[in-house]
């Protein structure tokens, strides 16, 4: 590893600026939710650990994706799909941990980590592998469709299915109001991976809006700052509400 | 949210990259996807328009439908002389009936500021429509004969007037009314994403798919959830399946009515196309059942068939 390299950032390149500003954001994100582990509850632990390792799996990503993208000026899909594979269903884990309480079963967990593995490799093939090249819109289109039924389950399930039904169900009003929350960052934060799918090179909204692929890893870091941060500090928000060692301090 | 915008959502999302894929999708192939869904979901919601108005009434069944008739030939007869007013009427009466059942679940009331707000949220939708698919439009109206009366309404400039200032008071009203505490924050956030997708899939899609996808999850789906609930709450239907048994009789009826008038065209009996005779029914059957509707909203949706 070369420490003395110096890596320039083009002005104006917003792409490689949001995949600095992601890391150190993610990064500063881990650090915070590890320390602040120490002050709540011992039930919230596992849930503020979680946070914290979401946001340190992808902060060391970036690391990696940064570079990757200053020397080939490509877009890193590979090591997002890696990331995504770790780190989305790791936020599936939290909504079960947050209803666990309110008797959520092991069943739930399994079927939200099963829809979101399902949308990753979906994406996956339909962005990596398309054997038409930028021209062939059918594969990705499949491939899109397929992932999004995997969201669908997941936005359903957090508005109306067994995530919503049992943060009603808990006696804890930060819980119920948590859960909305995490439900509206699957709403409008998760939302963003599609629109960033449908950008890629030869993507059709680049095609409907006369946009550039280059698009894909803006929306993708962005993205990811808001779901990986936000989610963690909902998490965060509900631990240290809840949190009678908190309240008496 | 609401079941019915989760499942626009959904639709959305899925339906958008397949449309864009399939390209240019004719006139007449959008009408062939489109009319099943119509027919099965958007002539059922005005289906039970006698029940609804009827209830706690002393009219009989027979005279609601012979007054029903009667707006009915009444706004035929104004097609035939005036089309243009016809269906800048049929387009106003439209615009406040999309709006009333959009915010249905919000209000227990009915305030002017309400019902200015359910006005201007039909009308950019509907300006919006119509200026994002000028060209599919005009391109209807120069094939069809019939629809040439109506191109001096589709004024492009004004229709993005219109668009512009509907939309805007649209997009303040609700922030307005959020300020006050009439709705919530989340609410109007909601309100604002699907004042947005409806607008990308009004802009992204072709004419007639882009609005059946509104017209029957937003609208039908929703009026007829809320019409069950509500016939469930008064004891008037016991299942879906008595509920269906009750909208059946006059759905059937509209379709065969349709088959009618269609089969006079096809035997050069009328002299009509089939799409502006499809617009003719359409806007004979939304007239009475605004008002209908309107009452339904005034006087029975109460707080606890609310979602």
């Amino acid at each position: 590893m070369n420490l003395l390299e110096v890596l320039v950032i083009p002005k104006d390149d917003a792409v490689a600026f949001t995949f600095f500003t992601g890391y150190m954001a993610m990064l500063a994100a881990s650090i915070f939710f590890f320390f602040e582990r120490g002050r709540v509850d011992d039930k919230w632990k596992l849930s503020m650990l979680i946070s914290g390792l979401i946001t340190f799996i992808a902060a060391f990503h970036y690391y990696y994706m940064r570079d990757y993208y200053l020397a080939t000026g490509e877009n890193p899909t590979s090591l997002r799909y890696i990331d995504w594979t770790l780190t989305v269903p790791l936020m599936c884990v939290e909504f079960y941990l947050l209803t666990k309480a309110a008797g959520a079963k092991m069943g739930l967990l399994w079927k939200l980590i099963i829809a979101s593995v399902w949308m990753l490799v979906a994406g996956y093939i339909g962005e990596a592998f398309n054997p038409g090249g930028a021209d062939a819109a059918g594969h990705s289109v499949l491939w899109g469709v397929l992932s999004t039924l995997g969201y669908i389950y997941i936005l359903y399930t957090a508005w109306f299915g067994e995530v919503a039904k049992l943060a009603e169900a808990s006696d804890n009003p930060v819980v119920k109001r948590g859960v909305r929350t995490l439900a509206w960052f699957v709403l409008v934060g998760w939302a963003i991976y599609p629109i960033g799918y449908m950008c890629m090179d030869g993507g059709w909204l680049n095609t409907a809006f006369g946009w550039g692929s280059s698009n894909v890893d803006l929306f993708y870091n962005i993205a990811d700052a808001i779901n990986k941060i936000g989610f963690g500090l909902v998490v965060y928000n509900i631990a240290i509400s809840s949190s009678k060692s908190v309240k008496t301090a | 949210m609401t079941r019915e915008i989760f499942i626009f959502i959904a639709c959305l999302l899925l339906l958008l990259p397949v449309v864009f894929y399939a390209g240019d999708i004719s006139t007449s192939h959008q009408l062939v996807i489109c009319i099943p869904f119509i027919l099965m979901l958007g002539i059922p919601h005005g289906a039970i328009d006698n029940v609804l108005y009827l209830r706690g009434k002393e009219i009989k069944n027979s005279r609601f439908i012979a007054v029903y008739l009667v707006f009915v030939f009444l706004n035929v007869a104004l097609w035939l002389f005036v089309p243009n007013i016809a269906y800048l009427l049929f387009l106003f009466l439209s615009a406040y009936h999309f709006g009333q059942s959009q915010f249905s679940h919000y209000f227990s009331e009915q305030l002017t500021g309400y019902k200015i707000l359910y006005l201007l949220w039909g009308v950019a939708i509907l300006s919006a429509l119509v200026y994002f698919n000028i060209t599919e439009i005009q391109q209807i109206i120069s094939q069809e004969s019939d629809f040439a009366v109506l191109a001096k309404s589709h004024h492009l400039k004004t229709v993005l007037a219109v668009f512009l200032v509907a939309s805007s008071a649209t997009l303040v009203l609700l922030a307005v009314l959020s300020f006050n505490k009439r709705i919530s924050v989340s609410a109007l956030l909601m309100e604002y994403i699907v004042f947005a997708l409806v607008l990308i899939s009004f802009y992204l899609m072709p004419l007639i798919i882009g609005f059946t996808l509104y017209f029957i999850i937003l609208h039908s789906l929703k009026v007829l959830r809320e019409e069950y609930k509500f016939l469930i709450g008064e004891s008037e239907v016991k299942s879906v399946f008595t509920f269906v048994k009750l909208v059946a009789p006059f759905t059937l009826f509209s379709f065969a009515g349709i088959a009618f008038l269609f089969a006079l065209i096809y035997f050069d009996l009328l002299n009509l196309s089939y799409g502006y005779c499809l617009l003719i029914i359409i806007s004979s059957i939304t007239l009475p059942h605004v008002f209908v509707m309107n009452k339904f909203y005034n006087y029975f949706i109460s707080a606890k068939y609310r979602d």
